[in-house]
């Protein structure tokens, strides 16, 4: 039987795990990935996390809290059969503002690789996976109607049904909320 | 895995060839590249100055260069697609160019640029009533795309889905692939010895998938078979992939596998074959731990250029073409073969001598997709 295992969440300057009851304030993303680290939510440092655009921060932070609520260890160096599957209602549309208006504005020669590297809808799905070694499917989906949520976690069942992962995290975010259901069989 | 069979009843596209598969075919047979001097905006700045273009397309005027592609190929007559298919877009940044005129002019909106819209735009060219999904995984768009379409079908939950799929060159990409010195000076050169980069090129097309009753029923030319897919991610680096092609040959074996079918039974390999040092590298490492022995392998980014979420889906075309046509074609740019890459590319054009093929396609964030196709003798 396929069911959602753990769920972590992110509002605005809280976040939570779902099963274990557990809820934290923040008052950045930075400070609360160094409080989620001390707590052992991490268990070894995310590399290049300050980098980040906000979406993959957002993402990251996400992706550990549903682990940790679902019991799923992960160490460094340690790969696992999980794919994450992610939908939010504009893409990237900031991570693209970001990086246009700034080659625009040094005088379009030169855009910031950096920058542009979070323009594409995927990428925060890629941070997380490369952070906790998620190697199962891993796609950006978008739907032109409201059951976005409800669609991709049918998707995600499928993709365990049909041996392409043994479990999946289903990633959505809202303006006012980021959150990660990690789907598996019991 | 397929429990329903899936089968491809139409398919049609656009490439710096030109309008649809024929100019594309005798292209690549004749080696002819299609990769030029970019002329759509100033590139005088950037590591590279081209491109493969399709003719004919208006910048950050009117109508987005995605949209403009996609138009001219549903403009065909009689493409035969049942309105109540489900339709896929997959696309890495689609209308990029509405988000360029934003910044640039401060015309429209930059929220026009969201896949949403253009896919609401493909479901009224090819007059679809299902609203139906984007699908956005860097490079491996469109051949993910396939994959998922693939498990609708013979899962029962569709009998009949639109794969579309567009991407095209604006100064957004060129800038950025630019930035990230990703670009070759000249010419992309898959697998030679001298390779330096890949070079950016521009597509639109449609793959219709069907389950074989439907498409028995619609009275379809069955034009080949997916046959198994499969996914995964590195779980490596943003940019780069696992060097030693551990990921790819992952999602490799779980395509192989849920085809049913053992590498034995591949004809030829239709490579990712971007033309960077480490691409394709790795891809060779990959195909090592699988075949027991070099098979035919090529790449068409030489040729069109990578045409980045349409890759999967030009390239699966190409495959059918091999399939039906029985010739494998070379690799266009290649001249002196990379010594990884000796006994799997060549410079002329080979015959197919089995009735299946895979092909695989690799994206930022260490996606890999790899699709198994097969025509029928």
């Amino acid at each position: 039987m396929i069911k959602t295992l753990g769920v972590g969440w992110i509002k605005k300057g809280k976040c939570g795990l779902r099963d274990k009851g557990l809820t934290y304030k923040y008052a950045d993303l930075k400070s609360l990935y160094l409080v989620l680290k001390e707590k052992g939510i991490f268990s070894f440092p995310v590399e290049n996390f300050a980098r980040f655009d906000q979406a993959s921060k957002l993402a990251t932070i996400a992706v550990g809290l549903a682990l940790y609520d679902a019991d799923f260890v992960y160490a460094q160096g340690k790969k696992q059969d999980i794919g994450i599957l992610a939908t939010n209602k504009n893409g990237s549309l900031d991570a693209q503002l970001a990086y246009f208006k700034d080659y625009i504005d040094s005088g379009r020669t030169l855009g910031r690789g950096n920058l542009f590297i979070y323009t594409l809808p995927s990428s925060p799905l890629a941070e997380a996976a490369i952070h906790f070694g998620l190697t199962g499917p891993l796609l950006y989906m978008n739907f032109p109607d409201s059951a976005k949520n409800i669609r991709l976690m049918v998707y995600a069942q499928e993709m365990i049904r049909a041996g392409q992962a043994k479990t999946m995290l289903v990633l959505k975010s809202t303006n006012q909320e980021t959150a990660c259901f990690v789907v598996g069989a019991l | 895995m397929p429990e329903v069979k899936v089968v491809i009843a139409g398919y049609d596209l656009i490439t710096a060839y030109g309008l649809g598969v024929s100019p594309l075919w005798r292209g690549l047979l004749e080696k002819k590249t299609c990769i030029n001097n970019l002329r759509r905006f100033s590139v005088k700045s950037f590591q590279s100055v081209n491109a493969a273009c399709v003719d004919g397309l208006t910048y950050l005027k009117n109508k987005s260069l995605a949209l403009q592609m996609l138009e001219k190929v549903f403009a065909r007559n009689n493409l035969g697609i049942p309105r109540d298919s489900f339709l896929i877009l997959a696309t890495t940044i689609g209308e990029i160019d509405i988000l360029e005129k934003y910044v640039l002019r401060g015309r429209g909106s930059a929220r026009g640029s969201v896949v949403t819209n253009l896919l609401r735009k493909t479901g009224r060219l090819a007059k679809i009533k299902v609203p139906g999904m984007v699908v956005s995984c860097a490079c491996a768009s469109s051949s993910a795309a396939i994959a998922q379409a693939a498990s609708l079908i013979c899962n029962g939950k569709k009998d009949s889905v639109l794969v579309a799929a567009a991407d095209s060159v604006s100064e957004f990409v060129f800038s950025g692939f630019s930035s990230l010195m990703a670009l070759d000076k000249k010419r992309a050169k898959p697998f030679d010895k001298d390779r330096s980069g890949l070079s950016l090129g521009e597509a639109a097309g449609f793959i219709l998938l069907m389950s074989e009753e439907r498409a028995r029923k619609e009275r379809k030319k069955i034009q080949g078979e997916v046959l198994g897919w499969g996914l995964n991610c590195d779980a490596n680096h943003i940019t780069g992939p696992s060097a030693d092609g551990s990921g790819l040959s992952g999602a490799i074996l779980k395509a192989l596998k849920s085809a049913k079918v053992s590498s034995s039974d591949i004809g030829c390999i239709s490579a990712h074959g971007t033309g960077t040092l480490y691409n394709d590298s790795m891809e060779i490492k990959a195909f090592r731990k699988i075949y027991k022995r070099p098979l035919p392998a090529y790449s068409i980014k030489g040729a069109i250029g990578h045409t980045l979420g349409a890759a999967g889906l030009v390239e699966a075309i190409v495959a059918l073409m091999i399939l039906q046509e029985k010739v494998i074609p070379a690799t266009v740019g290649l001249e002196n073969i990379d010594r990884e890459a000796k006994g799997w590319v060549s410079l002329f054009p080979r015959k197919l001598k089995k009735n299946t093929v895979i092909l695989n396609n690799c994206g930022f964030g260490g996606i890999n997709a790899a699709l198994v196709l097969r025509v029928n003798d």
